[in-house]
């Protein structure tokens, strides 16, 4: 069905283990792992080698009371931190205990518990050098918490910009801004104002109804958005302050829950760079996983470059039923160099998937 | 710029909010009449508003429709009502709504009763008392509308004095500020500190740190949210409601009445003073009375003015005098200073203390935490051969942010669980690993002595910038031209950067401008300079203290002498008490 489109997902590994609902997943930046989290309140840890045969690893029971809706590494690769229904955030870190034989005996422990949020904490995210951990809740607020040497942590903000349940929080993949989407149809950006409080520099506005996820272009010119009225909107920064809708993606049937946005690994476009804006995947309620290659848009001779002009895009793999019957909760392009071909997506029926994306043959 | 007292909940920041739709279930009182047998799914009844914007429910059932044009019997329905009470109760949402607030605690409730009062065959001895916050509001106001600069800023005195005919002209009898049951709160927060300190040893936790109590929101907040926090509140009763006391049992008994022919109305900075005049430990049984029956915002009382068409940019004969001339028999001493904070002074009252009566000379440092409004006070003993040991440390904590912060921070360090026990599990493990970590760094000297030294006292107010920047305070009265460069400069580098400035200018208008709090700041401390007094000392000795406040005491120690140790309780302290969690989380999916 996909023949006509230039690439095509396979399936590398299927790793079932959760007893509920498969919500994120999250991959290592630095070691060849991923974290996959659940309603059924627990992480599941898998290791990969280089030739991409996948194992189970650790099993966490959080301890959380509910749900644990939300997974994020820090960027040091060492901290994983995690979202709950039961209102708070979880911070772990693997004590190092390698056994006689060379074999990693340690176990995951809680560092510290983050604590504020007064109803479900839905999605958590660290910023790019690790200095700060966001986290957005059902309770409408986003908090951004300062992390300090020995687990501690401090709130720096708490943001009462939305008016409705905060669905995600992502940090732009350079500088320290950070995105929020919701239930009102808003993304809002914050910044931080350098001789006070962060602020919401930005709403926007265009969506029709809930905005589920939100992913940076790896480079941070544009932003992703996927939305409950079952479209993608891209989002350019049209100056330092200044975003602007210029592209919306349709193709999905149902719910958008989750985009990515990877670097795209493709021997071939070598040279091309720069022009090149990656990868962007989507997935949701209708169980499809489509990619999207995206460009910085072309100026044909004579024409003035135009800021609003939307990007050269096409859709370049399309995935049917990727969890069979069940909603794709989530989908997230692997960051690590040598691998950005790999995405791994996470389904109601409690597994985790892990695809690679080549030319189709 | 119009006066405007009501600002809605949203235009606040760093603030507690409400933050979910009340969860009081509604009471259906409506019982259905006996014959009615509705067939399932059937719509039989629709709700009619008449002219008085009554609701009445109306059967539209064809058999009884001939009883009415409407089409069916009609029956009048209740509305839904929520009370301070239920707010106080019920967890739903950390803090009081504003809506339910206004409604029961206005400023034409206040008129309503003086009209009233006046037609009354036993009338009630009206009573007002004003919170110097709120005055400092009105002054800042009054600054900075009058066009010409030659004016001399105006002083709370002189608020004071030129709102006392006004508040008499509507039917008050006596005009108070709350500055000397500040006082009285502030000399028993000081005695209760020294009992905490006495008592606190290893084994009995929850002495210290001692978290300040004037602050309502924080209060709700922390009962509500954080009832492990609740054994280090101090017991002491806020001003207002020290002042609600000495109105109706003090001033009552003096005036040959009863606590329930008083009536009393307060002035504050802050909606949620409504709710904690609203507690039920306030409330006079016997009476059936309570010790503040009324409060109003500053916002409101703007209001008053203005819909009586009341002006107090002009000045009234002796405003500028230091004596009060109105009164032969003042009752209690005008206008009271304490240096420190705009919020009440609560920590530099017990620094203040330690100092005056340490044997030892005591350093005073201050450290900025992460901003002005989370401030570290250190009290070190000043030996020959250098500094001696910390006797002291404590913090003053303003806005909710920095709140989280110090939640965090006296649970870690008395090892407590904070939160509602759902990380139970997760608390247990991490404490054991933070132990390891901890052992291992300390290990250098006197710098950890003066880290490691736990907070003995904490002046903790939930709006950030203190009480001068509370949610009942009048908005900002800034030039209306943005294009004017501000002092900071920051604002002028966005627009320079073609940023979006929309988002920036508009906080200029919305509650929590920092220019606006900072000259309600400097009005708050203007009599002061005026009365050649340093406004706020940090590390300047304070044996002065006892000569600002020698009226104040006198007067304090005269309704002391009068109370034996139970009176005393009674009068000036209080209690608080967890707010259980009754809410199901709703069965939801994401």
């Amino acid at each position: 069905m996909d023949a006509e489109l230039p690439y095509s997902l396979s399936n590398v590994a299927d790793l079932p283990g959760h007893e509920d609902r498969a919500w994120n997943v999250a991959w290592n930046p630095v070691k060849p792992i991923l974290a996959s989290c659940s309603a059924d309140k627990n992480v599941r840890i898998y290791a990969y080698t280089e030739d991409l045969r996948f194992k189970h690893l650790d099993s966490i029971p959080t301890g959380h009371a509910k749900t644990v809706r939300s997974v994020a590494w820090a960027p040091s690769g060492q901290t994983l931190a995690t979202a709950s229904f039961d209102a708070n955030i979880g911070v772990w870190e693997k004590e190092s205990e390698v056994d006689e034989a060379g074999i990693d005996q340690g176990e995951w422990e809680c560092i510290s518990t983050l604590e504020g949020h007064e109803t479900e904490c839905k999605s958590v995210a660290y910023s790019c050098n690790g200095t700060y951990l966001a986290s957005c809740s059902r309770d409408k607020t986003v908090w951004i918490w300062e992390v300090l040497p020995d687990a501690e942590f401090e709130t720096v903000s708490v943001l009462m910009e939305h008016s409705q349940d905060v669905k995600c929080v992502a940090w732009h993949p350079t500088e320290e801004i950070l995105a929020s989407a919701s239930y009102d149809d808003t993304i809002k950006l914050y910044i931080e104002d350098p001789s006070d409080d962060w602020f919401c520099f930005t709403t926007l506005s265009g969506h029709s109804s809930t905005v589920w996820s939100i992913a940076w272009s790896p480079v941070g010119g544009y932003l992703a958005s996927g939305s409950d009225d079952k479209t993608v909107r891209i989002w350019r920064r049209i100056a330092e302050h200044k975003w602007e809708c210029v592209l919306v993606l349709t193709g999905h049937d149902r719910s958008v829950y989750s985009v990515s946005w990877g670097p795209g690994k493709d021997d071939k476009r070598k040279g091309k760079e720069g022009e090149h804006l990656g990868w962007l995947a989507t997935t949701g309620g209708d169980g499809k996983v489509m990619i999207w290659e995206v460009e910085e848009p072309t100026v044909k001779e004579g024409e003035t470059p135009s800021m609003s002009k939307p990007p050269d895009h096409r859709l370049v793999a399309c995935l049917n039923a990727a969890h069979d019957v069940h909603d794709v909760n989530s989908v997230v392009w692997c960051p690590r160099k040598g691998y950005e071909d790999l995405l791994a997506t996470t389904g109601d029926d409690g597994h985790t998937k892990v695809w690679k994306i080549a030319p189709s043959a | 710029m119009a006066f405007s007292g009501a600002l809605t909940l949203t235009d606040l920041n760093d603030f507690i909010t409400p933050s979910q739709a009340c969860i009081k279930p509604v009471e259906q009182t409506n019982k259905p009449s006996k014959e009615e047998e509705k067939e399932p799914g059937a719509a039989s009844t629709e709700i009619l508003i008449d002219s008085s914007g009554a609701y009445y429910e109306v059967s539209s059932d064809p058999k009884n429709s001939a009883s009415s044009s409407t089409g069916g019997p009609t029956q009048k329905l209740h509305q839904a009502q929520i009370s301070l009470n239920d707010c106080l109760a019920c967890s739903g949402c950390i803090t009081s709504a504003e809506s339910v607030l206004i409604t029961l605690q206005s400023h034409t409730e206040v008129f309503n009763f003086l009209e009233e009062n006046e037609l009354a065959e036993t009338s009630k001895v009206p009573v007002i008392s004003i919170a110097p916050q709120s005055l400092a509001s009105l002054a800042a106001a009054l600054t900075s509308s009058s066009s010409t600069s030659s004016h001399a800023p105006v002083t709370s005195r002189q608020i004071l004095r030129r709102l006392h005919p006004f508040l008499k002209s509507i039917g008050f009898a006596y005009v108070f500020d709350t500055n000397f049951a500040r006082h009285i709160a502030l000399r028993e927060h000081i005695a209760e500190f020294l009992e905490r300190k006495e008592r606190d040893s290893p084994e009995a936790e929850g002495q210290l740190p001692m978290l300040a109590s004037a602050c309502p929101g924080w209060i709700c907040y922390a009962e509500k949210a954080h009832s492990e926090m609740l054994p280090f509140i101090s017991q002491t009763k806020s001003p207002q409601q020290v002042m609600g006391t000495l109105v109706k049992e003090w001033m009552a008994k003096k005036w040959d009445r009863g606590p329930d022919s008083v009536y009393h109305v307060t002035v504050m900075p802050c909606y949620d003073k409504k709710l904690e005049a609203s507690r039920q430990d306030f409330y006079n049984d016997i009476y059936s009375t309570r010790d503040v029956d009324c409060v109003i915002t500053t916002g409101e009382l703007e209001l008053m003015m203005k819909e009586r068409g009341w002006d107090i940019d002009h000045a009234v004969p002796g405003e500028l005098d230091d004596l009060h001339l109105e009164d032969e028999d003042p009752l209690l001493p005008e206008l009271v200073q304490h240096s420190g904070t705009s919020s009440g002074s609560y920590l530099h009252s017990i620094i203040d203390h330690l100092r005056v009566s340490s044997p030892v000379p005591l350093s005073l440092s201050v450290k900025m935490i992460r901003n002005a409004d989370y401030e570290e006070y250190t009290l070190v003993e000043e030996l020959e051969d250098g500094p001696g040991k910390v006797v002291f440390k404590g913090a003053k904590c303003y806005g909710f942010r920095n709140l989280q912060n110090i939640v965090r921070k006296v649970g870690k360090e008395r090892g407590l669980r904070t939160g509602g026990g759902a990380a139970g599990r997760l608390s247990g493990r991490a404490v054991g690993l933070r132990r390891g970590k901890k052992a291992a760094t300390t290990a250098d000297g006197r710098e950890d002595k003066e880290r490691d030294k736990r907070y003995d006292y904490v002046e903790v107010m939930a709006c950030p910038g203190g009480c001068v920047n509370g949610g009942g305070q009048l908005k900002p009265r800034l030039p209306t031209t943005t294009s004017t460069r501000d002092e900071e400069g920051h604002e002028r580098n966005w627009e320079e950067s073609g940023a979006s400035v929309d988002g920036i200018m508009q906080t200029n208008a919305k509650w929590g401008d920092k220019e606006w709090t900072k000259k309600v700041e400097e009005a708050y401390w203007r009599d002061k300079v005026r009365h050649k007094m340093p406004p706020t000392p940090p590390d300047t000795p304070p044996p002065s203290r006892l000569e600002a406040t020698l009226d104040a005491d006198a007067v304090a120690d005269q309704i002391l002498q009068g109370l034996d140790e139970e009176a005393r309780q009674r009068w000036f302290r209080t209690s608080y008490r967890a707010v259980e969690s009754d809410v199901v989380g709703l069965a939801v999916k994401w």
